[in-house]
């Protein structure tokens, strides 16, 4: 906070502390292209394979969307230890539905989001309007539907689902039946359509800011994000062309990671958020609704825990009793590992994002490998350490 | 106000809870009240309810003891070794008579089978044999290898791999590597398949064939799914796959999932060879459909036939007869095996006439 604040009343600074502290503000995404970029040779080139690429988006897809429910919560400065659970539950009646009583696709993902919902708004009601404090809520709720979980499945994995319900995580967004090259010409039109939006959208915020009279230095900066950031675009959609365009999974992530990254950081809602983990009191006296964001923000996990169950089943194809187990610690990671603040208060959606693929790939590249599972938890937990290390410790020599 | 509404949900929250608990738990808390007396009392531990395996068996063995005259007692560790060691000092303290345990942790357990074996209480080791003590009396299990043989077998077969020159593809899936179990499935089914390896008819593409490289951690079907992608993706773009050793259906599941999303399944895509054991009902349909090839099944009623001799004999003061000895460490612990049953296509059907699952479920 003191840091922000000095640099904010410091007239613009030099162009060399400036671009210092760009690098800062992106060390992670340079750790994810440097371990990106290692994996790809240690694995002889099988990283940025246009298979590999959907792979490593659908098998991170449900990390990703249980981020976007627990970045708000750990915005809060609190954290959700029920998501696992959840999510297994949630993929269990699902299951039920569709698989014992032959319900339909739609009826069966509306039932599924409003236990989830329900579920979240149970643990926001706790949380929020009877102050029990949300990792003991959380604590207890992982108990209770890991046990209904079992309950509901009666100990065995119930499956398969119908077609149409796993179209939602296998499919792709250009029907199969297309030519190859249709598929490389949609993708890559879309791909250049978001490169546009996004350079767009820089060069609109960037002239709003000067008309409000708000500092934004040199330009450079900006043009070299919306260089890198296109390149990155049009390579890895060129990449995904090559195999089926993009997964509809990928269309799902995107949407919804947009819509949130707006949400956090342009809303009120938002804002509140950000205010009540820098410090609640302050937050409540300055007229945010302390209560109802924390009620939201569970509610909102909820949701985002049946989204991420609904796919991670329709994925799997059946309901597990071991589904979801430490999915929770999963997201918890790639938030804090994508800079979000353990205390509350600070992180972005965009950050976490990073911060899942960091461990994404890791993941991928070490599988690919053939290192053995074990010690892939130990080169996981070490990189996960250094990763946060590399972020906060050139932050911590400034004071 | 807020008090006092939370007071009160709180309490209609317990009740409600306390009402289901009561009908789920009618027969297992009435059992011990009405039978001890006379009767010797059985204490059943069974690592963990979410395996459909162990919930049949838990059921089974109680029923089987029942039949034959005994009380029973049964708990379920949810897959943690220190809630088992516990919930065997509760069962020595409620007296029990033999224990017949499934090891959550076979070497974590060596505090408490002391403790029962000081109380003169018989130790049943199954499936899993508890290791570094002298209290394990007896070890019944189907027979490890053989479960490995079975499935190494059935590929050499499906492939003619005799006959065949081949190169046929194959990619391997084993068990988690804290389960010692895994590396007898593994080494049975490399009894069968590594000959064939090595005179090139098998080809691993991937080279991934030790058993720490193949081991899928916590028998994690979605890990596996991620395997089968990364696997397929790297090794298999303009190649077939051809069979798949794959050591249990939790791990099947998965990795049909994998091959289903890359496009395996249709008539000049078809399904490669897929093994699986504990046949789990989502394993048996997806057999009946043509996804996976085979699974194996432990005949629990083979298990019963097994083991209420045993104890009888025990009871009566007779040395249990056995078949062959298992070394746990510290001594040869007798013990008798039974063959696992091989389940394909063809007799899926004989799950429903032993009674492992309803027709409806089967067929439905």
């Amino acid at each position: 906070m003191n840091n922000t604040q000095k640099t904010v009343l410091k007239p613009a600074g030099s162009e060399h502390a400036n671009v210092g502290k760009t690098l800062r503000a992106y060390s992670m995404v340079i750790a994810l292209v440097v371990i990106a970029v290692l994996f790809h040779f240690l694995t002889d080139g099988l990283i940025f394979t246009a298979m590999n690429l959907t792979n490593l988006i659908l098998q991170n897809s449900y990390v990703v969307l249980l981020i976007l429910g627990m970045l708000p919560v750990i915005l809060t400065g609190n954290v959700d230890l029920s998501v696992g659970s959840v999510l297994a539950f949630v993929g269990a009646v699902a299951a039920i539905l569709q698989v014992n009583y032959g319900m339909g696709v739609v009826p069966t993902l509306l039932i599924s989001l409003i236990v989830g919902i329900a579920i979240g708004a149970w643990q926001g009601m706790w949380i929020a309007y009877f102050d029990i404090p949300a990792f003991l809520v959380t604590l207890s709720s992982e108990l209770v539907f890991r046990g209904l979980t079992q309950v509901v499945l009666g100990g065995a994995s119930i499956g398969p689902f119908s077609p149409a319900f796993r179209t939602m995580a296998s499919s792709f967004l250009i029907p199969d039946e297309v030519s190859a090259g249709t598929v490389m010409s949609i993708t890559m039109i879309i791909a250049v359509v978001a490169c546009v939006l996004f350079v767009a959208s820089q060069v609109l915020e960037r002239r709003n800011k000067v008309a409000h009279g708000v500092p934004v230095g040199s330009p450079v900066g900006m043009i070299v994000r919306c260089v890198l950031l296109s390149a990155a675009i049009l390579a890895l959609s060129y990449l995904m062309g090559q195999y089926k365009g993009y997964p509809t999974v990928l269309v799902i992530m995107l949407v919804l990671s947009l819509i949130y990254s707006f949400i956090c950081s342009r809303t009120i809602f938002g804002r509140g958020l950000y205010a009540i983990g820098g410090n609640r009191k302050a937050a409540a006296l300055s007229g945010v609704k302390d209560r109802l964001y924390f009620f939201m923000a569970y509610t909102n996990m909820g949701f985002m825990c049946a989204v991420a169950a609904l796919v991670y089943a329709a994925r799997l194809n059946a309901a597990t009793p071991k589904a979801g187990v430490n999915f929770e610690l999963d997201a918890i990671a790639a938030c804090y590992v994508g800079g979000a603040s353990v205390s509350g208060g600070g992180g972005t959606i965009a950050g976490a994002l990073v911060g899942c693929f960091v461990i994404g790939i890791l993941n991928n590249g070490m599988s690919m490998m053939g290192i053995s599972a074990d010690w892939q938890q130990v080169v996981k937990g070490l990189v996960i350490l250094i990763a946060v290390a590399f972020d906060l410790l050139p932050k911590r020599k400034k004071k | 106000m807020k008090k006092v509404i939370a007071i009160a949900l709180a309490l209609v929250m317990l009740l409600g809870l306390c009402a289901c608990a009561a009908s789920g738990d009618k027969k297992t808390n009435d059992e011990p009240a009405a039978s001890t007396d006379g009767k010797k009392t059985i204490g059943i531990l069974m690592p963990t309810k979410e395996q459909t395996i162990w919930s049949i068996q838990g059921d089974r063995l109680t029923t089987a003891f029942e039949d034959a005259g005994y009380a029973t007692a049964i708990e379920y560790a949810e897959d943690d070794s220190a809630k088992q060691a516990m919930q065997i000092e509760n069962m020595i303290t409620k007296g029990v008579d033999a224990l017949v345990i499934v090891a959550v942790d076979c070497a974590a357990l060596t505090d408490a089978c002391e403790k029962a074996k000081d109380a003169g209480i018989y130790v049943i080791a199954e499936d899993r044999l508890i290791t570094n003590t002298e209290a394990v009396d007896y070890y019944i299990t189907f027979d490890l290898t053989r479960m490995g043989e079975l499935q190494g077998q059935y590929i050499v077969d499906q492939l003619d791999l005799e006959n065949q020159d081949g190169p046929f593809t194959l990619e391997i899936f084993s068990g988690s590597q804290d389960d010692t179990n895994a590396t007898f499935f593994y080494e049975g089914a490399m009894n069968k398949l590594q000959p064939y390896i090595d005179s090139g008819k098998l080809v691993v593409k991937s080279g991934q064939t030790s058993y720490t490289q193949t081991a899928i951690q916590s028998w994690d079907s979605s890990k596996a799914q991620s395997r089968m992608d990364n696997l397929l993706s790297g090794y298999y773009a303009d190649d077939h796959l051809d069979a798949v050793l794959v050591a249990a259906d939790c791990l099947a599941l998965g990795v049909i999932s994998s091959l289903e999303t890359m496009g395996y399944g249709t008539s000049d895509n078809p399904y490669p060879i897929i093994t699986g054991q504990d046949a789990e009902l989502a394993a048996v349909k997806n057999i009946k459909d043509g996804k996976q090839s085979m699974t194996a099944f432990l005949d629990a009623n083979a298990l019963c036939e097994i083991i209420v001799p045993v104890v009888n004999d025990v009871f009566a003061g007779k040395e249990p007869t056995s078949t062959t000895t298992y070394n746990n460490g510290v001594k040869d612990v007798p013990a008798s095996t039974y063959d696992p049953y091989l389940i394909d296509k063809d007799n899926v059907q004989y799950l429903v006439e032993v009674g492992f699952y309803t027709d409806a479920e089967v067929n439905g």
